[in-house]
């Protein structure tokens, strides 16, 4: 386990099976993008390089701390806040 | 039969054509809705509720706070005129004694720091407090004031009719309809339910900065030893220079009872071009040497990031609109990185306009654009006028932070080495030293530019 996985593991979530919150618009756009911004961009690494060429990137959604960031970055996610109870929850302040 | 069979099929009918159909039929209305419960959301709904507005409170979260982290300090003064003797009902951390300032680069440090006991009798100064304590006791008050309370809840969107606000569309799995005369939004930074309706324009990344934060337990004692503190109070650490890795931005160290917080950011359009990874950022700051001996042996409990606006008052949006108000965080009333105090007050002045509006059963923008009348004659927008160059000038010059802590480290290194050279040949050997990193030309026009920056 790297440390970064260890950061990951601290946080509680309460994910949500049925719908994804965290979107790819067009896979099409991601396999011309030359800089993909989110894959370091992302403090919790949604965003992970994928092996097929057709689809090149996996959105890790379940372990989105919500931040909302990556919409900002790039016009082609589609993120929108978890549905009402689910996603991450902070108790440490 | 068959009657009801066509109506019921109208209806789904109806449904398909479009996917917000508003019926106001049979639904109880309130005067107010409040989206979000922070600390925006919870004081307006807290100070219209005791004026006697009949008000829903809505959380996306399970709990108050659940959705955010970051450290945070409470400042006394602005929460004391709202809340009077705070300090003895919410659930404060540490009494800040200490403010420091670390001006850092990889291998040096430069404090300044400052720490008095008048900061520890009442009316205090800052404290620190976990966001989760300071919202609950915000939103327990809200209810006890007669406030309705609903976590769980997700606002997907405004509902209008024409362009005045009439109610909230709660997201699946509710799917519920809530009507009210003003519709408040108070849903943080990067406020999706004001852009997904067309009342604010998409922020900028270059006004909105991402922090990462990583919360580290450790003894009292501890703490208090190591951060030289008296026992129960606490202390508030800025960090510059080296925690940004040669961009703009800040970092901070906050102490908690028994656990620290650390933060680091900067903008989002930093991050996104500089390709650095957040949490390596934050990992660099904990192995620097004069940071980890603070933080041996203490656990990693949680990890967490978030976004805060910090355009200033160039960022803020149009606030006031028919029947509806954006306030705190969604409103961009963040000054430096601190935006709870000013939320709770831009909470209180929405509750005034809301009031007013009530009594005089008037909902349009021109009515409710009381809400900034007060906002801009308070201390809340004059402050941020005041210091609405900074934004601005972190853009113009983006080794700011960079260049002058290892300018300041620089200088403090050759002031306090010894050298077996005279005293006149050392002071010209530094003034050549710090020229040959900024031009004096140069350096003379950055201060120059923070000078106009900071008088206003």
């Amino acid at each position: 386990m790297n440390q970064f996985d260890e950061q990951l593991a601290v946080i509680r979530f309460q994910p949500d099976e049925e719908w994804q919150h965290v979107l790819i618009l067009d896979d099409a756009i991601c396999q011309k993008c030359r800089s993909k911004q989110c894959l370091t961009f992302c403090p919790s690494g949604v965003f992970r390089e994928s092996t097929e060429a057709k689809q090149p990137l996996m959105v890790l959604y379940k372990q989105c701390v919500e931040c909302g960031g990556c919409r900002l970055i790039c016009d082609n996610i589609d993120f929108s806040y978890p549905k009402g109870g689910y996603g991450v929850t902070f108790l440490e302040g | 039969m068959l009657k009801h069979w066509y109506q019921a099929k109208k209806i789904v009918e109806s449904e398909k054509k479009s996917n917000i159909e508003i019926d106001t039929s049979n639904v109880k209305k309130y005067d107010v809705v409040v989206v979000g419960a922070g600390p925006a959301g919870a004081s307006a709904a807290y100070f219209m509720a005791k004026q006697g507005l009949d008000v829903l409170l809505l959380e996306r979260g399970p709990f108050p706070g659940a959705k955010i982290c970051g450290g945070t300090s409470l400042i006394a003064e602005h929460t004391h005129k709202l809340f009077p003797n705070f300090w003895d009902e919410c659930q404060c951390e540490r009494i800040v004694m200490q403010q420091a300032y670390w001006i850092m680069t990889e291998d040096s440090l430069l404090s300044t720091s400052f720490q008095s006991l008048k900061f520890t009798a009442a009316p205090y100064n800052r404290f620190t407090v976990k966001r989760r304590a300071l919202y609950q006791w915000l939103v327990d008050k809200a209810i006890s004031a007669g406030v309705t309370f609903q976590c769980n809840y997700k606002v997907s969107e405004v509902l209008f009719d024409g362009s005045q606000a009439i109610g909230v569309q709660i997201s699946p799995p509710q799917k519920k309809q809530f009507f009210a005369d003003i519709i408040v939004l108070a849903d943080g930074a990067n406020s999706m339910v004001a852009e997904k309706s067309n009342l604010i324009p998409r922020v900028s990344p270059q006004n909105i900065s991402l922090y990462v934060k990583e919360t580290i337990v450790l003894p009292a004692n501890v703490i208090e030893e190591r951060f030289q503190l008296a026992y129960g109070y606490g202390s508030i650490i800025g960090l510059l220079g080296y925690p940004t890795a040669g961009f703009n931005g800040t970092s901070s160290i906050h102490t908690f009872q028994d656990s620290i917080n650390i933060n680091v950011g900067m903008t989002i359009s930093d991050f996104s071009i500089s390709g650095i990874r957040p949490y390596e950022l934050l990992s660099r700051i904990k192995n620097h040497p004069f940071i980890r001996p603070l933080l041996v042996g203490g656990a990693v409990v949680e990890y967490g990031a978030s976004v805060i606006p910090e355009g200033g008052y160039y960022a803020i949006p149009e606030i006031v609109h028919p029947g509806l108000l954006i306030i705190g965080d969604a409103a961009s009333l963040v000054n430096g990185t601190h935006g709870i105090n000013l939320a709770m007050w831009s909470g209180f002045f929405a509750a005034q306009a809301a009031y007013e509006s009530k009594k005089k059963r008037d909902f349009s923008a021109k009515k409710l654009f009381l809400y900034r009348t007060l906002l801009d004659e308070s201390f809340v927008m004059q402050d941020l006028k005041a210091n609405a160059k900074i934004a601005k000038l972190q853009q113009d010059l983006p080794y700011l932070f960079d260049l002058y802590s290892k300018i300041a480290n620089e200088t403090a290194f050759q002031i306090s080495k010894v050298y077996t050279m005279p005293k006149k040949a050392k002071r010209i050997f530094i003034f050549k030293k710090i020229t040959s990193m900024q031009p004096l030309l140069k350096m003379a026009s950055d201060i120059w530019k923070v000078i106009k920056v900071v008088r206003g």
